[in-house]
């Protein structure tokens, strides 16, 4: 009798846990989908900010585009490195102590705050390197920031759903590098593109590595990689911290959410495509 | 004349400071299917394993002597060595592509590009797997759909597609009913006409119907090996006299 009851209450708890997280996720979503639709129209996404101060009117075209093309362009860079630190830990390090102490720097490099990352991009780019605050020098400190999120994510992939046909293939005689590329990589495709979804998204969120690095407050769409950027989370920053426009910067955060969606739906729609 | 292709001296085989081969001194004829039995955990598998050196790949380290046709393999390229002692793992591991790109993917990679040629790769050696009749209207069916037994002959034909000498066999029909298990041991009976085949198994009842040699392993030693009718009904040693009237128990 009392177990059954110890039962229910550890149903009853759970349940209650699950539906909170549920009903949290929903109530965001929904509240920041109502506040920022009302001014959601063509001109709010295809023109630049306007008005006096700047950002009262107008729209934030610029810095949609300067979000994406960091987003992307650190997650090309994040993807790059974070498969072959995967790839290296999964099929290549034989030394133990070397692949904990990799695994503890990306654990630890993952619980570093974004605002430590993007003062140690800003002092190692902008004051070390001598490059402009711009959209390369933000691309670089983000992909720092995505690096352990996506290689971690790969790895664990490349362990759950390669590792029995690697050795399988090197059974054979195949050679390590023809079976990862030919045979471990188009097999954990879905699930490398996954976690690059969450990287793209994650950096394009991150206010504190772009602020130090290479967004500002009004720019053109970049021309070149050297060019100073506008980037969403930034612009919604400036909007609420310096009191220009409330119902602006929801709809700023509706369309970087939306973005956000967009980039993780496609990513796992292109990682499924065989399976379609 | 018995003609041994593979002479195995001193084999050890240590993970770390573990060692789980002790010593093993065998050696292996031509076009005939030796069953290696033991207890679980003696060291069947990663003595399997040691021979193509994929124990390598866990983490293990060989030391002792492995000659194939009186050359030895301890120094030999592993794309050779592999390429002529397949091996087939308990559980069938099919690659995430049709049948037709499982047979033909290492092939490709040994640099074979006429179509024909690998046309008939596949067709060849998925009869000599006892599964052509079955899929040859649907090659380019995902293999992962194929039951798990046709999965196990699928397997064992994309090892043949590399011409091996020897194919090593871990527990292949473990996981396989009656009627899979008995196409695999009849497939087996055919193979050995071009291959020697050393298999790993659990099933006695098997050893006694395919094997010509029956090796017994414990603890990682080799404690005897024979024919299947000295080894199961006048062993020598007495641990395998227990092991094999536990077995029968």
């Amino acid at each position: 009798m009392k177990n059954k009851f110890q039962d229910n209450l550890f149903k009853l708890w759970v349940i209650i846990s699950g539906l909170t997280i549920l009903i949290v996720t929903i109530g965001i979503f929904s509240y920041l989908l109502y506040k920022g639709f009302k001014v959601i129209s063509t001109e709010f996404i295809f023109s630049s900010p306007k008005g006096v101060p700047l950002g009262t009117e107008g729209g934030i075209f610029p810095a949609i585009v300067g979000s994406l093309l960091s987003g992307l362009l650190s997650g090309l860079l994040g993807g790059i490195l974070g498969l072959c630190t995967a790839v290296y830990l999964v099929f290549y390090c034989e030394n133990l102590t070397i692949k904990i102490y990799i695994l503890q720097a990306l654990q630890c490099l993952a619980g570093i705050p974004s605002v430590v990352i993007g003062l140690f991009g800003y002092s190692l780019l902008i004051v070390g390197f001598g490059i402009n605050k711009s959209l390369l020098s933000a691309s670089i400190t983000l992909t720092i920031m995505i690096i352990p999120f996506i290689s971690i994510r790969i790895k664990k992939a490349l362990e759950e759903t390669s590792k029995d046909q690697y050795i399988c293939s090197l059974s054979l005689g195949i050679s390590k590098s023809y079976t990862i590329v030919r045979l471990v990589i188009p097999n954990a495709f879905k699930y490398i593109m996954t976690s690059l979804g969450i990287g793209i998204a994650f950096s394009m969120g991150a206010t504190a590595p772009v602020m130090f690095t290479g967004a500002v407050i009004s720019s053109g769409i970049p021309s070149k990689l050297t060019d100073p950027f506008m980037s969403l989370p930034y612009h919604l920053y400036i909007l609420v911290n310096e009191g220009l426009s409330v119902d602006m910067a929801y709809g700023t955060a509706f369309v970087l959410i939306v973005i956000v969606l967009l980039i993780n739906l496609i990513c796992h729609l292109v990682g499924n495509y065989e399976d379609m | 004349m018995r003609e041994v292709v593979l002479k195995i001296e001193d084999l050890c085989v240590d993970y770390g400071k573990k060692s789980i081969l002790k010593n093993i001194n065998v050696t292996f004829e031509k076009n005939k299917i030796t069953a290696i039995i033991g207890p679980s955990g003696c060291g069947k598998s990663t003595f399997l394993k040691s021979l193509n050196k994929t124990v390598e790949e866990y983490g293990g380290k060989i030391s002792g002597s492995i000659s194939l046709n009186n050359n030895s393999i301890m120094n030999m390229p592993l794309e050779k060595l592999r390429n002529s002692i397949g091996m087939v793992f308990q559980t069938p591991v099919v690659f995430p592509f049709s049948i037709y790109k499982n047979m033909t993917f290492a092939p490709i990679y040994y640099g074979e590009k006429n179509k024909e040629k690998l046309n008939s790769i596949v067709v060849e050696n998925l009869k000599k797997a006892c599964l052509y009749e079955e899929v040859k209207s649907d090659l380019n069916m995902q293999a992962s759909k194929l039951s798990g037994g046709q999965q196990q002959r699928l397997v064992i034909a994309r090892c043949l597609t590399v011409n091996p000498e020897i194919i090593l066999l871990d527990e292949p029909c473990s996981a396989l009913d009656i009627k899979n298990t008995s196409h695999i041991e009849k497939m087996l009976l055919e193979l050995k006409n071009d291959y020697t085949i050393i298999i790993v198994t659990h099933n006695l009842a098997q050893a006694k119907r395919i094997a010509d040699y029956v090796m017994y392993m414990e603890e990682g030693t080799m404690v005897e090996m024979g024919n299947p009718d000295e080894i199961f009904n006048n062993p020598v040693d007495s641990r395998t006299k227990e092991y094999i009237l536990y077995m029968k128990n």
